[in-house]
């Protein structure tokens, strides 16, 4: 589908501006916040008016800004975009009971609010769009970026996936079901019997072309579904495989989604247990936690493997223990049991 | 690539809830502005709003919805589905195919929910039935459940381009082999979020809004949904087609989160750029849905960009925003459906509430209904954040 030439990742875990994946930072009370980063490049004024979205989007892409002053367009998933300043409105308006309100919070909150200021402090005027499609809306920018290329096959474009946690999200994961009741480490997520998983957030950006020479690795191929019905999923994988793999080419890596959730452990084991024998299976959630747009950190952490050869060893559900090569991987994703994506990437 | 074709039509608006009570009203140059019967809110009294006169249990009732936790949003959506995927005769096969995509636009969500959300979001004690109905993708999900929905789903949230978005991307999955049948649309529901919002901007019109007018001071909000059945040429078997999708683009105006950027950067390069995909030159255009929605702002800038494109030809054009308000993430469907109203009887509505036009523009839109010949007709959507987006369809 296109090549990926450079990524920048703001995480819960040590990856900007440096990356250290070997030593896993831990979880605060079954939540796992991003990274603070400095600002520096983000004018204070306006870094007031910012929610957390917005900054994490604006710190993550000003590096990439700085390699290619001329993108092609801005391609956004987020479900939520700024939680934080839309409940703060929200709540004004209940508190003040519609009296006058000032609009900054309610300006930031739009979930385009991020594509958008990306837009302005780029000052790019080309194609801006913003994914809202719940645990799809990165899977739907990927695809996005995919026709993007077919049609203009000689642009960059930015690819990102980001959301945030707010107390308000977390609460109303709480009430659905989707966090744990009782508060967990992150390294012993996938010992837990319960339901629920722990929240994370995040943000992680791509530049995105149809070079090869200078990527980091292809991306090849996108699978998604609704569903709750294993067989149909098993069948659309194995076809995933078929469709995309050469036939002399095998995975060397699954990545796994699995988020601690008793409910959802039977997809990925299912699909685990389809995997050869010389397959390494990794996991992600641990070091992202979980949220809607999970799946940009996965692709982001993919990268970094290929490019470092080197998967941290926390990381490991199922190790070979024989070195080879990664060359291929396939991220499999679910969110809440019923939206479910393949990714398949290889090292360039 | 193969062309794409509208096969299926769905509407509800303050105008009506079909596409005969719509092109009536529009024919007619009826408003279905004015005051809130159902929508609690400090400013039903001092402001005027395009509500559906529907309760949410009517709507329930009429759409035999029994699940809990179902928004107004998505009972909006759900009537506007019914009658498109009626209209273009799909039944459950189609429905269920892999090659079937559903694209939803819009901006509020669950979030019409004021109290509920309030509820759920600030403490840890007890849910309302609404938690996971508060998020813009909660609609499509409905949707998908509701019909088995098996394809590419997707949702879009440009703010008031949105449902434009959904429409172009529906498009181009059809263009690059993703699907073969794409039910796009767009809804939003009147919000006190939205209402409080748009008022803190000071943008909302304390009477009936006046699109392009020099005294204009600002839009009326409203609620309704609109859904398209797309479907690519090869699919045809001797069946209705409204109108081809020829042209789309989007753009970004890169200069202030909830204004147009003087010169209307943006909206040019939108209407250019749709232009140039449709291989047609400005004088092409027939007919503009402009977005029109009676803020300073926006028509003003939307008239200069309209000037710096098509020169002393200014197309005729419009805003039906005068008519049902505007409806945010609905608007592009909704005015889509109605640029095809426009095509398929050859007749241009009228413009309501203009006097005299802006100063420094003196564009006129059209104010009186009459029968003309079109082919290709241009909408406008434009969004806060900078978000332009524009569509050509050409009659077949």
């Amino acid at each position: 589908m296109f090549y990926i030439h450079h990524t920048v990742c703001i995480s819960p875990q040590i990856s900007f501006p440096e990356i250290d994946l070997d030593q896993l930072i831990h979880c605060d009370e079954n939540k796992l916040y991003a990274q603070k980063v400095a600002y520096s490049d983000i004018p204070a004024a306006m870094l007031r008016r910012m929610g957390k979205a917005v900054k994490l989007g604006v710190a993550a892409s000003t590096p990439l800004f700085k390699l290619y002053d001329k993108l092609d367009g801005i391609i956004i998933g987020t479900a939520n975009g700024g939680m934080e300043d839309c409940i703060k409105f929200l709540n004004q308006l209940i508190y003040y009971e519609e009296g006058v309100l000032t609009p900054t919070n309610f300006v930031q909150s739009t979930s385009n609010a991020i594509a958008s200021q990306l837009g302005f402090f780029s000052k790019n005027k080309g194609y801006n769009i913003t994914h809202v499609h719940r645990g799809l809306a990165f899977e739907n920018a990927v695809l996005d970026v995919g026709m993007l290329l077919a049609d203009n096959p000689d642009s960059n474009y930015l690819l990102g996936g980001i959301d945030e946690i707010s107390d308000y999200n977390f609460n109303i994961d709480y009430l659905c079901g989707y966090i744990k009741k009782e508060t967990i480490n992150n390294n012993d997520l996938y010992n837990s019997k319960s339901v629920g998983s722990i929240a994370g957030e995040g943000v992680a950006m791509f530049i995105i072309n149809n070079n090869q020479i200078g990527a980091i690795s292809k991306f090849r191929a996108l699978q998604t579904i609704h569903t709750t019905d294993e067989m149909e999923l098993g069948i659309l994988f194995k076809k995933f495989l078929i469709d995309n793999l050469l036939q002399n080419e095998t995975v060397d890596l699954f990545l796994s989604g699995e988020n601690g959730d008793i409910r959802y452990k039977k997809y990925y084991e299912y699909f685990e247990s389809m995997m050869t024998k010389d397959v390494v299976i990794a996991r992600y959630k641990h070091m992202s936690g979980e949220f809607q747009t999970a799946s940009a950190f996965a692709l982001w952490v993919s990268n970094y493997i290929f490019q470092t050869q080197h998967i941290p060893i926390h990381m490991f559900k199922k190790d070979i223990f024989k070195k080879k090569d990664i060359n291929n991987i396939v991220i499999y994703n679910n969110y809440q049991g019923f939206q479910h994506s393949f990714m398949l990437l290889s090292k360039i | 690539m193969a062309k794409v074709y509208v096969t299926g039509l769905g509407i509800i608006t303050a105008l009506g809830d079909s596409l005969y009570s719509n092109r009536e009203g529009l024919q007619n140059g009826r408003c279905g502005i004015g005051s809130l019967d159902y929508f609690p809110t400090k400013y039903a009294e001092s402001l005027l709003f395009g509500e559906i006169k529907l309760s949410n249990n009517q709507l329930k009732e009429i759409l035999k919805v029994n699940d809990l936790g179902v928004s107004r949003t998505s009972l909006l959506a759900l009537h506007a589905f019914n009658q498109a995927i009626c209209d273009a005769e799909l039944n459950d096969k189609d429905l269920a195919s892999r090659d079937t995509a559903l694209i939803v636009a819009n901006t509020v969500g669950g979030m019409c929910l004021t109290n509920e959300l309030y509820q759920d979001a600030n403490q840890r004690h007890f849910g309302s039935e609404y938690t996971s109905s508060y998020d813009c993708g909660s609609v499509g999900i409905f949707l998908q459940a509701r019909f088995g929905i098996r394809g590419i789903v997707n949702t879009i949230n440009t703010a008031c381009s949105s449902s434009a978005n959904a429409i172009m991307y529906g498009v181009r999955l059809i263009k690059n082999g993703h699907a073969k049948k794409v039910i796009i649309g767009g809804t939003d529901s009147l919000a006190k979020f939205t209402i409080n919002g748009f008022n803190s901007l000071q943008i909302l019109s304390p009477g009936l809004c006046a699109p392009f007018d020099n005294n204009r001071n600002g839009l009326n909000l409203a609620e309704g949904a609109a859904f398209l059945v797309l479907e690519a040429e090869s699919n045809f078997v001797n069946q209705k087609v409204y109108a081809e999708v020829i042209g789309y683009a989007n753009a970004n105006d890169a200069f202030h989160p909830s204004t147009l950027s003087e010169n209307g950067d943006g909206p040019f390069l939108a209407m250019e750029k749709a232009l140039k995909q449709a291989n047609l030159e400005p004088s092409d255009i027939d007919f503009i849905n402009t977005h029109g929605t009676g803020t300073e702002n926006n028509d003003e800038v939307e008239s200069k960009a309209m000037i710096k494109l098509f020169k002393d030809k200014i197309p005729a054009f419009t805003s039906t925003k005068s008519n049902i308000g505007h409806t945010l993430g609905a608007s592009g469907a909704i005015e889509a459906v109605y640029c095809i109203l426009n095509l398929l009887h050859q007749e241009i509505y009228p413009s309501l509430n203009f006097k005299n036009s802006i100063t420094s523009t003196g564009l006129i839109p059209q104010q009186f209904y009459y029968k003309t010949t079109l082919k290709n007709v241009m909408s406008n959507s434009f969004g806060f954040g900078g978000n332009c987006s524009s569509l050509i369809f050409t009659k077949v």
